[in-house]
Parts: structure tokens; sequence; C-alpha cells
């Protein structure tokens, strides 16, 4: 069956990045698309439409704050969930990210089904 | 003596007996008398017999109503033996859905343990191909680092490694602390015994035996390490991983930590160790010699 559901994931450590892409394969119908940075990840939102985008707030070149800056003012996907995945540590990140306009965070280490559970809340899947 | 009975008299009958006027009456009243009463008698009849049917009526209504109440009698008793039988199949289902929905609860309980343990396991094949994924000395390190703060939760950790010739244990990675407070362990046969952490460090290294907090780790630090792994190829101890501080939301280790903690005490010390005779060689393979001397392949 074709994913219904479209998601990128922006991560510049490739562990991090392999983790979440295992967790979400775990969502049925879901096609996830990977990015290295915040730029990379403009330019794959760029090229289609995504349901959902999951970025780390700490990445080289153009970091998850400056991306969640930039998908809101872009019209094709203002109203995009956007989930940031940040430290215990950077409490001022996440607020800031949140004031930006993301949707909600998860805090590192990350957790398989806490992401599958998030991801599946923002996209109103229920099972 | 024959006594004749005296007659009274021809004019004393006459006078006594009645006229054929009276005879008439008589009987005109007597007839009239008969059939007023034959009259009242019919109408009595009548009257009794309308009385009879009343009652032959009623008891036919009484009759008709028992046995409308002997058939509902009837159907009263159908229906408690139809409810009886009803309420034993409601027990069975009842207890085939209790049944089931145990079973469920067992499978549910089941699906979760399974999906957790398919998550350690993912992080475990994760942490296991990065650290392999590369040869290069920086990169190993760095997803060593990155492994030990991403999924294991560690906010000061230090990879040692041990220097043979010196016989002590290095620092050659960090995080969370400064390099420079990170003292070189003597290992066995130095003059003095190490203390504290230091101990243990050691302890782990010579013995290769992994030290692992299994309560609280709230007080940990460098005197007590949260976990320490020893990095070995097969017999030989290469040096240690040492866990000092977890992040603050982890309060004790999970399944997932000492399966990962396992995979480190296993491929962290081959990759590092390669990576660190790949530098040497900068960055050069050797040549197909080295396959010279391989056992030659079994029939099979």
């Amino acid at each position: 069956m074709s994913a219904e559901y479209s998601c990128l994931v922006v991560e510049d450590s490739p562990m991090m990045r392999q983790l979440l892409v295992f967790a979400l394969s775990r969502v049925k119908h879901l096609r996830v698309t990977e990015a290295d940075d915040g730029v990379d990840g403009l330019r794959k939102l760029a090229a289609g439409k995504f349901d959902i985008i999951l970025t780390d707030i700490n990445m080289p070149i153009m970091d998850g704050l400056k991306l969640v800056k930039r998908v809101r003012s872009d019209p094709t996907h203002k109203d995009t969930p956007i989930i940031v995945i940040t430290t215990e540590g950077s409490q001022e990140d996440r607020q800031r990210a949140m004031q930006l306009g993301a949707n909600a965070y998860i805090t590192k280490p990350i957790q398989a089904p806490q992401v599958i559970a998030k991801v599946k809340e923002l996209l109103k899947i229920e099972h | 003596m024959t006594e004749k009975k005296s007659r009274p008299p021809k004019r004393a009958e006459s006078a006594s007996s009645p006229s054929f006027e009276e005879l008439r009456q008589q009987r005109t009243a007597f007839v009239s008398s008969f059939f007023k009463k034959g009259a009242e008698i019919t109408d009595e009849l009548v009257k009794e017999n309308e009385r009879l049917r009343g009652a032959a009526r009623k008891l036919e209504q009484e009759n008709a109503a028992l046995r409308t109440q002997l058939k509902s009698d009837d159907a009263i008793r159908e229906a408690l033996k139809k409810i009886e039988e009803l309420e034993r199949e409601k027990d069975s289902l009842l207890s085939q859905f209790s049944q089931a929905e145990a079973v469920t609860t067992r499978f549910t309980a089941r699906y979760s343990e399974i999906e957790e343990e398919l998550a350690n396991l993912a992080n475990v094949y994760v942490a296991s191909y990065q650290l392999h994924s590369t040869l290069r000395l920086p990169a190993v390190v760095q997803h060593l680092r990155e492994l030990l703060a991403q999924l294991v939760g560690a906010r000061a950790h230090a990879v040692y490694v041990a220097d043979e010739k010196r016989k002590q244990l290095v620092p050659v990675s960090c995080d969370g602390v400064e390099m420079d407070r990170l003292p070189r362990v003597q290992l066995a046969d130095a003059a003095e015994p190490p203390k504290g952490g230091a101990a243990i460090l050691e302890r782990v290294f010579l013995t290769g035996v992994p030290h692992i907090e299994e309560g609280a780790l709230a007080d940990s630090g460098f005197d007590a390490p949260a976990a320490c792994l020893p990095m070995r190829i097969e017999d030989r101890a290469v040096g240690v991983i040492a866990i000092f501080e977890v992040l603050p939301q982890k309060d004790r280790f999970m399944a997932v930590d000492f399966e990962l903690f396992k995979m480190l005490a296993a491929h962290a010390a081959t990759a590092l160790a390669g990576a660190m005779l790949y530098s040497h060689a900068d960055g050069k393979l050797p040549g197909l010699e080295v396959f010279r001397d391989l056992e030659a392949p079994r029939s099979v």
C-alpha cells in the first residue's frame, strides 16, 4: 500500500537519524525523507510537500530554530506540524522553538515509542 | 242387632250441597287458580332457567379464565425455563469474554514488550552499525561519544585506552568533564593501588567484568562512576569506557542500556583498535598477501 503521509527528518547525526527513521518505520503508511542539516531540509521541503517535520536543534550550517522560522514563513508548509528534538538541558532552545511555531518537542535520549506516539498524535493517526 | 245409620234429611242435603252455579264458580276459580299457579310455576321455571343459564355462562367464563390462566402459567414456566437457559448462556459468554479479555490483555502486554525489545534492538543495531561504519579514528570516537550521550544519556563520560608501555589507562576522549581533570590510571603493578573511581576503572580493565550501577544513579560521579565498561578484543584488554554522570531525567539504567553496554564491551574495542591501526597506516590497506596464510576453505 502506498504511503499516505510523508515525514521529513532533519538531523545531522547519522546515528540519531537512523534511529529516528527506524522509529518512524513503525508508523504505517508513513514515508520518511532524511536531511543532513537545516539547509538540506529546506531543499527537501522545496522539492515536495510534507505532512510532518522532525528536526534537531543543534546542527551545523542551519540549526533547527532557523529551520522552524523558515518553515513557518513558507506558505506551503506554514501549517505543517513540527517536532523539535532537544537535549534536557536546552530548555531555552525548546521554549524558543515553541515560540517560533514548533508544535511539540522530544528530549534526548529519544525513545522510539515516544517518537511514534508524538507523530501519530500530530498526524491524528489513531492506531 | 243392626243399627241403621241415619241419613240427614233431604232438605238439609240440598241446603248444604253446592249448587251448579257454585260448582261452576268453584271450577272456574280452580281452573283460574290452576292456570295462575301454572303460569307462576312457568315464570319461576323460566327465571330458574335464566338463572341457571347465567350460572352456566359464569362457569364457562370462569372455566375459560382458568384455561387462560393455565395457559399463562405454562407460558410463564416456559419463559422461566428460557430465562434460566439464557442466564446459563450469558454466564458462558461472560466467561468466554473474560477469557478472551485476559488473552487480549496478555497479547497487548506482550506486544508492548516486543515493541520495546524491538526498539532496544534497533538502538543496539544502530549503535553497532555506526561504530563499524567507518575506520576514521575521529569518526569512530565521535560515534562512541554520540552513542554514550544520545542513546545511553550519559552527561559526563570518558574513553580510556591502555598505554601498554607505561602500564596506565589514558583518557583519549571525554564529554561533560574536562580532559585535564581526568587522571591517568596506573595499572596493577603500580607502587600504590589507585583509589576511588580510578580503582573501579583499574579493576574493570584488569578483570574484564563491567561495573554497572543497578540502583539509583543520583549519587554517581567521578569517584563513583555510574558505569564502567571494559573494551576487549577477545581476551586482550584495550581500554575502558567510564560513565561518570547521566542526564537528570535518567534515574536508573534500563534494559536497553544493559544491552548497549554489552554491545559496547564487545564492539567498541574492535572499532577503536581498527581505527587506530587504520590511522597508524595512514589509511592504507595492506596488500592481498595478508590472506595468503589463511586456512583453505572447508568443503561443505
